[in-house]
This record gives C-alpha cells, structure tokens and sequence, in this order.
C-alpha cells in the first residue's frame, strides 16, 4: 500500500460513512414525531424541560438511562407514581428518605408549584416515548424489602424506614404504616410490578382499583379507587378478586384485624401512600 | 525547544495541570458522596461537583491539545508562531471562559444539558478561542509553506472539533432530538475528531522518540484515521440505543461499535511496531512510558471496555448504571487525558530548566500511581456496576437498596482514587520545580540531530 492509497482510503471510508450517518438521520426525523409522541408536546412539557435543565437535575438523575449514576432513573417514574406523590415528594424529598437509611438524599429544590406541574407534565411525556422495550424490567427507587425473605434471615429485624413526625406528607406517613403495621403490610404484598407474595403486587393499585370501579363487576359498597382501597383494609372479604391464590370460600386470606389495630388517620394515610402507586 | 514561540505550550500546560487537579479534587468529592452521608447536602450537593468534575476535564484535555499544537506546528512547520501575542490573548480568553463557568456551576448557572451545560455566553467565547487558534495556526502553516501530513492530520481535527461544538448551540423542543445532536458534539469528538488528534500526537511522538521513519508512520496514521471513522461515524448509533429513535439504530450501533476497537487495536500495533523497529535511544523514556501507556491504556479503556457493554443486548440491561462509568473513566483517562501528559512530558526537558540532572523518578512514581490508580478505579467502577446491574435490574431491588447493598466497592473507588491523586498531585509537583526557559538554549541537550528525530539504535 503506498501513502497515496492510504491516504484514499481514510478518505473514502470517512465519507461512506459520513454519507450514510446523514441519511438515516434524514430519515429519522420523518419518525421523531410518531415515536416521541410529538403533538403531545404542550407548552408545559416545553417548560418542564426547562426545569429539569436549569435545577441541572441530569448531573444526578438519568433520564431514557442518559445522565449520572448517582439518583434513579426517571423514564417511567411518572407511570409508577402518581401527581400527587410526585408533587409532595419534590416539594420536600426529605419527608420520603432518610440519609441516615440511604446514605444519600435529594436537596430540597426549593421548585415552585408551577415548576412542580410543569416537570410532572415533562416527565410524564418522557414515559410514553418510544424506548424500545427499555427498561426490561421496571428500575424502582426503594422496593422497602431488601429481597422476599429476607427480614426472616437471623440479625435482619426491621426494614430500614425513617422516622415519621406528624407534620409529614399523609403519604410518608402510610409509607411507614405500610412497613410498620402489624402485621406489617410488606410482609406479603410488594409494591414492585410483577412481585406476587402471599398477597397480590400492589404496584399500579390505583389505576387497578379505577379500573375495577367502572368495569361493573366489583360487588363491594365502595364509590371511587380510594374507597376501594380502604375498604380492602377494613373490610378485606368484601369484594373478592377471582381466583384461587389469595382466598377461599369468599373469604380473604388477608388478617381483617386492620379496622381494630390501626386509626383512621392511619388508614387514611395508607390510603394515600398506595393511591400513589398509579 | 528548536522556536522561541514554542515556550507559549509552557503556559498552556501549567493551566491544564493545575485544572487537572482540580478536576480531581471535585471527583474524589463526588466519590466520597457516593459513600455517603454527606454533609454538604445543602451546599456542595452531588450535580454540582459532578458537573465541574466533567467540565474541568474537557477544559483541561483542551488547553493540553492547543498547547501541544502551539509545541508541535513550528517544529513541524520549521517556523515561528504567526503570533505569540494572539496565542496568549487566546489562553487567557479560554481559562477565563473555563473558570468562570466552573463559578457559575457552584451556583447552578448551566443549562444542564450532559456535558454542554455551559451558558450560551461561554459557548459563544469559546467558539471564539476556537477561531482565534485555528486562525493562528493555520496563518503560521501557511507562512512556512512547509506542512507535514501529521500536523495535516492534527489541524483537521481541531477543525472539525470546532465545527462539531456548533450543534450544541441550538435547543430543540423536542428532548428526543436534543440527544440525538449532544452526540453530534461529544461522540464525534470522543470517538472521531479527537482520535485524529491523538493519532496525530502519536505519529509525531513516535517519530521522535523511535527515529521510525516518517514516511511510514504518515502512511499508516492514513490507515489509523480511515478506521478511526468508518466505526466511530456510525458507532454514533450506541447512545441512541433506547432513547426515542428509529430501532435500525440498534443493529447499527451493535456493529459498528463493535468495530471501533479495530482503530484502537491499530493505534497501540502502531506504537509497538515502531518501538521494534527502532530499538530506542531517545533519553526521554519517561515520555515513552506515557505515549505507549496511553495506547495500551485507551486500547483497554476506549475498546474493550466499550465493547463490553454495547452490544444492544447487553446494553438493554447494563445501561445507565455504574457500567458506563466504569468505561467513561478509562477511556478518557487512557485516550486522551494520557496521551497530553504525553506530549507535556516530551516537551517537558527542553522548555524548563531542570533542578537536577538525569532521570526524574518522581516522574517515574507519578506514571505508575497514575495508571495504578486509575485501573484500580476502573475495577471498583466494573464490579460495582456489574452488581447494581444483578440487583436492581435482575433481581429487581429498588435503586436506593442496591446502591446500600454495594458500599464496598464505593470503598475501594475511594482508595484507588486517592491513589490517583497522589499520581496526579507528583506530576504537578514535578512539573512546577522547573523553571521554564523563554529563550531558544544554545547547547540543546536534547536536540539529537539536525532534523529533530532521534538518533538510530548504537
């Protein structure tokens, strides 16, 4: 090969492949609108971009998996949880985590109601583009158990939780219910998709319980989701989902001492920790 | 030093350096704040740090790049610089321009886009600097008539790292496409211009210090770039695994990044080759320690560390998490970060005056707590990542129990990184203790022959 010919081919090659790079972006911006949802783009998603740029949230967060290391990844959050979490967690992520548990913590962002909507409606465009299938499987913040099983291990008592006061967010409050009531609500049901223990997942619970309402087929006396959920507290025969796993002869397997043990502002404030799983 | 105008590389590399701590400083305090708890949550939290640690890092690689053209071009060219005093107003415009968005990131003034959040005013002043260099370089090429093909080489892909920044100048609506032209900038710098670069640094080295000659190691440095781009071009397709784009990208990236090692492979047979063949007598070893370290090193960085996890397949599950830091941080390191401290070290004996005679084992020490450091680093980054993968994606753990659960290895990053830092703080201590000359030495210690390369093997 002489200098010439080498010279040729970094030429040649850089070009071929210059030339195909151009074309299939040309032709990836002919699908940019049906793949990303582009119509759904509002105003506010345009602002809550804005957001999640100047608070530099991608220097922790990832978002599509393209960021930092150092904070989850926010592609799905908002099909995971709901505005209202959402909304109560970014106005003070402290009420939610605890460092001393962690080790880490989010500031607080000090973000205005406004910004708050606006990155919701952001992150809630971001979780309906097309990612191919990504992430396999749902990347969550803290799943409380630390795997199914293990509190039963010898020196593992206690699911790390931090310390409630009571001027804490309602659903802070039921986090710690959940984790704390006996018997403790976690010990059978997960909040992640898919995880069946001796209870059914409550991941998406809401949406699930919305979608019972209005299907006609629910037989209990509750009007709305959060009355459903309430009532599956209190009440846990009362309406029965088919099926052998979790009852048998139209009764829960599910302890019904709940109504006994814990108050009604405990109860509400489990309430509003799964209403947030959406 | 063969030009007096050669000495403005002198002050571009004391910048560089003394960012390149910097740069270590606000990593080993991100690293610390993985550890956790930290306590300056409320003043000094993880995005700020991090931001100026990556920042910091293309300052400096940047500032080392146009020192070392401002080192390389007169010798190449056999010319002064067209003007020295543009030179200096340049450094001091780009320093400026580095440091004070290094300040306004301590108080969240960035657009928080990956790796471009500088504000717009400074991307402005830095494309400035951009066109003040190339314009002196490219005046004092032309008043010289003479132009080798590896400066041709180096002067393009500056060029092209110039003319590759002006898509991060715009903002899209739609996020989708605002990744689809980050990577316009930072993967076509990364994986193509900037391998032009370095290329051409090695050629320059190699000849140099190996006495190879030149018309061979010209031909082959053809070769290194035409490879270079045929995988890197396209290999642009792995960052746009999963992120909103049409999915012909997936089998694209998988392919042609599994092609961009074969460059890599090329670079370190090139240094070797040239090695044999020359059987070194150059006395600066300490600089062939870092030439050839930096191939060997961004071979196993940059090649098999990417390769490693982009496979679509493999990415499906790896991405996003400790992985690609592990792969960030020895590619860069090994690439480019390697291949300055290269170029500063060969400068290094002919632009100071030495305070001791002979070999420097400080130098010595530095190069070996460096690499030690920085493999070691790699590793922590590899096992901590390969386990938050198991955990958190497999066995299905939230993000905040896995990160609890592999403490160790945020332990282990922490020692290799102070072990990396001693390595960094040695070279700067080194470099320091000599007293840089401003005139052209009468008796050249180092000048071996009259055309500048090393004396064949006695």
């Amino acid at each position: 090969m002489t200098t010439r010919q080498a010279r040729m081919f970094a030429i040649a090659s850089t070009a071929i492949a210059a030339l195909v790079f151009l074309i299939l972006t040309v032709h990836s911006h002919t699908r940019f609108p049906a793949l990303t949802n582009a119509e759904a783009i509002t105003p506010a998603v345009v602002a809550g971009k804005d957001v999640w740029h100047r608070y530099n949230c991608i220097n922790c967060h990832t978002l599509f998996g393209e960021g930092a290391y150092y904070a989850p990844d926010l592609t799905k959050i908002a099909q995971l949880r709901g505005d209202a979490y959402l909304t109560a967690y970014m106005r003070d992520p402290g009420q939610f985590y605890d460092e001393r548990v962690h080790r880490r913590l989010m500031p607080k962002q000090n973000l205005s109601d406004q910004e708050i909507a606006d990155l919701i409606a952001f992150l809630s465009w971001a979780s309906n583009v097309d990612t191919q299938g990504w992430p396999p499987r749902p990347i969550l913040v803290a799943t409380g158990l630390a795997a199914p099983g293990a509190a039963e291990q010898p020196g593992v008592t206690a699911v790390p939780t931090r310390p409630v006061s009571p001027e804490d967010d309602p659903i802070a409050a039921g986090e710690n219910v959940f984790k704390n009531a006996t018997p403790a609500c976690l010990a059978c049901h997960s909040t992640t998709p898919g995880v069946n223990l001796a209870g059914p997942s409550l991941a998406g619970i809401a949406s699930r319980a919305e979608e019972l309402i209005a299907s006609g087929e629910y037989t209990g006396e509750a009007e709305d989701a959060a009355g459903y959920i309430r009532e599956s507290i209190v009440a846990p025969s009362a309406h029965i989902i088919p099926g052998a796993m979790y009852s048998a002869g139209g009764m829960s397997f599910m302890p019904a001492t709940y109504a006994e043990s814990l108050s009604d502002e405990e109860i509400d404030q489990l309430v509003a920790y799964l209403m947030s799983f959406r | 030093m063969r030009y007096q105008s050669q000495s403005v590389a002198y002050w571009y590399f004391a910048v560089a350096i003394v960012l390149f701590g910097l740069q270590i400083v606000f990593g080993l305090l991100s690293a610390a704040k993985y550890l956790g708890p930290d306590p300056l949550l409320d003043v000094l939290p993880f995005d700020v740090t991090k931001v100026i640690h990556t920042n910091l890092l293309i300052v400096w690689v940047l500032l080392g790049f146009m020192g070392a053209t401002y080192w390389l071009v007169p010798e190449e060219s056999r010319t002064e610089l067209h003007s020295v005093k543009l030179a200096y107003v340049q450094l001091v415009l780009f320093t400026v321009t580095g440091v004070t968005a290094v300040i306004g990131y301590l108080f969240r003034y960035g657009t928080g886009n990956k790796l471009l959040e500088q504000p717009l005013p400074h991307k402005l002043a830095i494309v400035a600097t951009m066109l003040i260099f190339l314009y002196n370089v490219g005046m004092t090429i032309r008043k010289a008539g003479r132009f080798t093909v590896t400066e041709g080489v180096l002067v393009l892909g500056l060029a092209a790292s110039a003319v590759l920044y002006l898509p991060a100048l715009f903002e899209f609506e739609n996020y989708t496409i605002s990744i689809f032209y980050r990577w316009w900038t930072i993967h076509l710098w990364v994986e193509g211009v900037w391998m032009m670069i370095m290329g051409s640094f090695l050629a320059y080295l190699l000849i140099r210090l190996s006495g190879v000659d030149r018309e061979v190691m010209e031909k082959w440095l053809y070769v290194i770039v035409g490879l270079v781009f045929i995988a890197g071009i396209l290999g642009t397709a792995h960052h746009y695994y999963w992120v909103g784009v049409p999915s012909y990208w997936l089998p694209i990236g998988g392919f042609f990044s599994a092609l961009e090692p074969v460059a890599l492979v090329g670079m370190a047979a090139y240094a070797y080759f040239a090695l044999r063949r020359a059987g070194l007598s150059h006395p600066n070893k300490l600089a062939l320690h870092w030439t050839i370290g930096s191939t060997v090193f961004a071979l196993f960085g940059a090649g098999l560390l990417g390769l490693s996890h982009t496979w679509p397949a493999v990415n499906r599950w790896t991405h996003g998490t400790l992985v690609t830091a592990m792969h960030g941080h020895s590619a860069f390191y090994g690439a480019y970060a390697m291949i300055v401290l290269a170029m500063i070290t060969y400068a290094l004996p002919t632009m100071t005056r030495s305070p001791h005679e002979g070999e420097s084992y400080l130098g010595y020490a530095a190069f070996w707590l460096q690499i030690a450091g920085m493999f070691g680093m790699t590793l922590s980054f590899a096992t901590a990542g390969v386990a938050q993968v198991y955990l958190e994606r497999i066995v299905g753990l939230g993000y905040l129990d896995t990160q609890l659960k592999i403490q160790v290895h945020f332990l282990m990053l922490i020692l290799t990184a102070s072990i990396f830092a001693i390595g960094v703080g040695l070279f700067i201590y080194d470099f320091f203790r000599r007293v840089p000359l401003t005139e052209v030495a009468a008796d050249e210690a180092v000048e071996l022959s009259a055309s500048g390369e090393a004396q064949p093997a006695g």
